[in-house]
């Protein structure tokens, strides 16, 4: 065969299609006028003679040449057996070894040659050169459709499996369950969520790197001889249906109509969509990066198809994903889903760069502004949500006051509902860029430093929080009794510094917020204790001409007084032990100190017998309040010791 | 001359004009609107029937004047464009009759209470059909890539057997893929089927030895496993729930707002239908018989037209079986069993006769391809714009009806 080369006669090929082309050029100069100058047509004419001439010449050439044409006819039999023989063969060309697999794509070379040879000399009419053709074309026509199938089963047998390494996440236990009541997120559900670290180039392995040369011999034939199209239709199919089983087998992926969405139950969808913003972020960073690594391996020299390939494979996925993304944003937006939107729309909005160069060119630009479409609306629907999410807590209203002043679920919700946004706070900083915001810390004062704390984002969390103060404010005109009030307020205040000095959620509210808060749970201690204890310590304010009847009157009304605050506050709920201590204390602090002043004037002449209560019997009565004990404790029959 | 899109402007014009003074209804005025509104519709659909005649006089070229009335054909992918196209129109008169200058607790009552809701529920329906037939499109354009190889490969020249032998392998898939009936037949457990038809294909095209029956050749079908829209979902079931409480206003209702919303719902549900009919789409047994359109209505006449002429194609083709009624996939598919005719009793060296005429068909299927070509993905996106213009009304009727509820709601 490596005689071939030398004895084929190129450049007669060459001169053939000259030959062919000064005819026309002759023909369409006689076509062009009839009155032609005779001097030209003669021209014409003489050259026309030549060129036949010529022609004649070249035959020869090509007799002499058959003796080159038994030699390719040799060569191309041995070619033919070559390749019918994998026709027998059932098992893969790549399973019989590189020096097997090179024979056969030498022989289709050979074959691929005759054909081209051939080509180069169209007036050839010998019959017998014609029938080799046809042959080399029918057996090259067998080789494709054999390379055809070595190539979707190497693909389908070699594939790689790509584990959910990355998906651990679906089955985290309680979620945020929301209710009209705020009632169910309560402190132990919120836990930090510890997944997401997805990292953009970690590229996982589909298909094992042995068998890649192989399949480029492949690529590199087929598209050689034309088959090109061939080659990327059946890659497409057998890569697309790897990507559909790794999304519904591996991923457990469903897809959902509209239809199915909009009927689903939140506790379904919430699941759903978490599901969702994460499979979107492995499917475009890890998979279909590398897909398109694969792709970019494999066709290498064949750059365009490999751009188209590569949208071919994922578009249907990519779409179903987006259809998801669309379908839920069809859903009236509810508070609770403020969580879950925030996170659909800050992967969308992460990946889009990530979008843009997996679908660079024109052939996925399609892909690319459905991307963007879908960012948009996300972005829209999860800042409608967060308006929703402001004014379910500023229109949240009771008709009977919260029992025993304790911590409303409101205010559980909101503010471990709010320690989940920091995660978001790039998000939300851009999305609530430019919505307005009436903020409780309009200027940067005191010590606070941190540009965090007067972020958007910052300025918004402390105005859902100023919305859910005014909210409890009428929460606690609900009670009858006035400290109870302030006991709530309190309270609610506390737990709300707390949270925000324990969490991240410092560095937005900021220092002066929270001093602010410290003193105004504090003031309402102060409001508490005026209210409950100055009315029963003065009834301890003897002035000298008391009588004695009166003084023990006096030290009765008190006891009866104490009794009553007992018989109510003991139901009452403060419950941070620290925050309890501390009321106990300077609760304790005023009244025992009062108490025992009161005794030390009078106790001659109240006499013992008619003192009710020591001061330590006090000092240890007054620490069973706040306790929230489910029904008043009787003095009587616990406590009086005599 | 189009006296259709003269109108439009001063229709718009005028309700902007009504806008500044809704306190006070002009019940004439609205009853100008709709009437210009039906008319509108009439005409619409009267152009998508007959189509009109080619702007430019005839050349001298007969192909041109060919290509020019069949792209302009009903079903035809550049007809499937200008339905868009009318949908669109349709739509945003609609919008703004129901919406513009309206008091927003006008819709919220009843009626309307009743009507809207319905409306809202056949248009989310209508989204999951785009979802579904954008992905179709798909296949379609599975179908053109194999049409294009048979063409690549009758072009070559001098023809030979090889070539013959692959345009025949391609044929006999594209052949398989267009009389698949639904999507579903294919991706569901329906798998035995597709081994059977692909097996059947092999034996009889015979393409090689036995061998290739095996093979993991190109065929028709996208998927093993996925669903374009979701498990169960279906496409027949759709529209039927579409049109289950689609009745026209009867009584003082048929004068007033109820009528137009009755006239959208239909123009929908039937624009829904015909993209179902025209490429592959998830489970439509039964969909050729049934869709109720309101006959001896005026607005209706071309629309009920345009419905008899698909109706009767799809029953036609629906025993044979039918990837889609789309014009150049039946053009495809005519050409495809004669190109394989050609293709069967070929000898090398091809007959001058049969050559030139299997020439001439595979010109056709070139032009064919070329239209897909430049088509199929403009019309993707015209359903992907028709989705998103679905999805932006409901999302303003919706905030409306808010409004309406807010100003309703008792004040506490």
């Amino acid at each position: 065969m490596a005689g071939l080369e030398s004895k084929l006669p190129v450049v007669p090929g060459v001169k053939n299609h000259v030959l062919e082309a000064c005819h026309h050029v002759v023909k369409a100069l006689r076509a062009s006028d009839n009155n032609l100058d005779p001097n030209l047509t003669k021209l014409l004419s003489d050259l026309e003679s030549h060129l036949s001439t010529l022609e004649i010449v070249d035959t020869k050439v090509v007799v002499v040449e058959d003796t080159g044409f038994s030699e390719i006819k040799k060569g191309f039999k041995e070619a033919k057996k070559v390749i019918l023989g994998w026709e027998q063969n059932q098992s893969m060309i790549l399973e019989a070894g590189v020096s097997k697999a090179d024979l056969f794509f030498q022989a289709l070379h050979d074959v691929q040659r005759v054909l081209t040879s051939f080509k180069a000399l169209p007036i050839r009419t010998n019959k017998k050169e014609k029938d080799v053709y046809n042959q080399a074309a029918v057996v090259l026509d067998i080789a494709m459709f054999r390379l055809e199938k070595e190539l979707c089963d190497v693909l389908n047998q070699y594939k790689q499996h790509v584990q959910p390494q990355y998906l651990s996440v679906s089955s985290r236990g309680k979620d945020i369950v929301y209710d009209e009541s705020f009632v169910s997120l309560d402190d132990v559900v919120v836990e930090a969520t510890d997944d997401q670290q997805i990292l953009g180039s970690n590229n996982v392995v589909l298909l094992d790197p042995l068998v890649i040369p192989h399949i480029k011999a492949i690529a590199k034939a087929m598209f050689a001889c034309d088959y090109g199209q061939a080659f990327c239709e059946a890659f497409i199919t057998v890569r697309r249906d790897a990507l559909d089983e790794y999304m519904s087998t591996t991923l457990e992926m469903e897809r959902f109509s509209c239809v199915d969405v909009l009927g689903m139950q939140w506790e379904d969808l919430n699941g759903e969509m978490r599901k969702w913003t994460k499979v979107l972020k492995i499917v475009t960073l890890v998979y279909l990066a590398s897909e398109k690594q694969l792709c970019d391996k494999i066709f290498g020299d064949f750059e365009p198809s490999s751009a188209a390939c590569f949208v071919e494979i994922s578009k249907d996925t990519v779409l179903s994903l987006l259809a998801f993304g669309e379908a839920v944003s069809l859903r009236s937006c509810q508070p609770e889903m403020l969580e879950r939107f925030l996170g659909m729309y800050e992967v969308s909005a992460e990946l889009l760069l990530d979008v843009d160069n997996l679908f660079g060119d024109e052939t996925g630009s399609f892909l690319r502004m459905a991307f963007h479409e879908l960012a948009k609306t996300l972005a829209d629907r999860t800042v409608a949500t967060f308006s929703k999410f402001k004014n379910a807590i500023a229109s949240d209203e009771s008709t009977r006051a919260f029992s025993g002043g304790g911590i409303h679920h409101l205010t559980r919700y909101v503010m471990n509902y709010l320690k989940l946004l920091p995660e978001y706070k790039d998000a939300l900083n851009t999305l609530l860029g430019n919505m307005q915001v009436d903020d409780s810390i309009p200027e940067k004062t005191g010590q606070d430093i941190l540009p965090s704390t007067f972020s958007p984002m910052a300025r918004h969390l402390r105005s859902i929080v100023t919305a859910l103060e005014s909210t409890l404010e009428r929460k606690a005109q609900l009670y009858a009794e006035e400290p109870l009030k302030y006991i709530f307020l309190m309270n609610n205040c506390h737990y709300m510094v707390q949270k925000v000095k324990t969490s991240e959620l410092r560095h937005f509210f900021g220092d002066e917020w929270i001093r602010k808060h410290i003193a105004s749970y504090q003031h309402n201690v102060t409001d508490y204790e005026r209210a409950t204890w100055s009315s029963v310590l003065s009834l301890l304010k003897d002035n000298s001409k008391d009588s004695v009847s009166t003084s023990r009157d006096r030290c009765r009304l008190f006891c009866l007084a104490f009794d009553d605050v007992y018989k109510n506050q003991t139901r009452w709920s403060v419950p941070d032990p620290e925050l309890r201590d501390d009321l106990h204390i300077s609760t304790s602090v005023k009244v025992v100190q009062s108490y025992r002043g009161f005794l030390a004037r009078n106790a001659d002449r109240i006499g013992e017998k008619h003192v009710r209560y020591t001061c330590e019997d006090i000092e240890s009565l007054l620490l069973d309040l706040f306790e929230c004990l489910p029904s008043p404790r009787s003095l009587r029959s616990s406590r009086r010791r005599w | 001359m189009r006296p259709a899109q003269d109108n439009q402007g001063s229709f718009l014009g005028r309700i902007s004009i009504r806008r500044n003074q809704f306190t006070d209804v002009n019940t004439e005025q609205e009853q100008e609107d709709l009437e210009l509104f039906q008319k509108h519709i009439a005409d619409r659909f009267t152009e998508l029937l007959t189509p009109p005649p080619p702007p430019q006089p005839p050349s001298d070229e007969t192909d041109a004047v060919a290509s020019v009335a069949a792209t302009e054909q009903i079903m035809s992918v550049t007809w499937l464009r200008k339905l868009m196209d009318v949908f669109l129109c349709c739509e945003a008169e609609f919008k703004a009759i129901l919406l513009m200058g309206r008091d927003p607790t006008q819709i919220s009552k009843p009626p309307f209470d009743r009507l809207v809701p319905e409306m809202l529920d056949r248009s989310i329906k209508a989204l999951d059909i785009c979802t579904a037939v954008v992905n179709g499109i798909d296949s379609v354009r599975h179908y053109q890539r194999l049409a294009e190889i048979a063409v690549a490969a009758l072009e070559q020249r001098p023809l030979g057997d090889g070539n013959v032998r692959r345009a025949k392998r391609a044929l006999a898939n594209l052949l398989i893929a267009l009389s698949i009936e639904d999507k579903e037949n294919v991706s569901s457990g329906g798998g035995g089927n597709k081994t059977v038809e692909r097996s059947w294909s092999f034996g009889r095209r015979g393409g090689g030895s036995s061998a290739a029956s095996k093979g993991g050749a190109t065929i028709g079908q996208l998927k093993s496993s996925s669903w374009a829209v979701g498990r169960n979902w279906s496409a027949a079931k759709q529209i039927h729930a579409m049109t289950a409480n689609l009745t026209p206003p009867r009584g003082n209702e048929a004068a007033g707002l109820p009528l137009p919303m009755f006239i959208m719902s239909t123009v929908t549900v039937f624009v829904m239908w015909v993209l179902t009919a025209a490429v592959p789409c998830q489970e439509r047994a039964g969909l050729a018989n049934h869709l109720p359109v309101p006959k001896h209505l005026n607005w209706a006449q071309s629309l009920v037209g345009i419905h008899e002429k698909i109706g009767d194609e799809w029953k036609k083709k629906e025993k044979k079986g039918s990837a889609g009624l789309m014009e150049e996939m039946t053009r495809m598919e005519k050409l495809g069993h004669s190109l394989i005719e050609f293709a069967d009793g070929f000898h090398y060296p091809a007959e001058k006769e049969a050559a030139e005429s299997a020439a001439a068909q595979v010109a056709e299927m070139a032009e064919i391809c070329r239209r897909m070509e430049e088509e199929l993905v403009p019309l993707q996106q015209q359903i992907r714009e028709v989705f998103h213009r679905i999805v932006r009304s409901r999302a303003e009727i919706l905030e409306v009806l808010e409004q309406a509820g807010k100003l309703s709601a008792p004040v506490v």
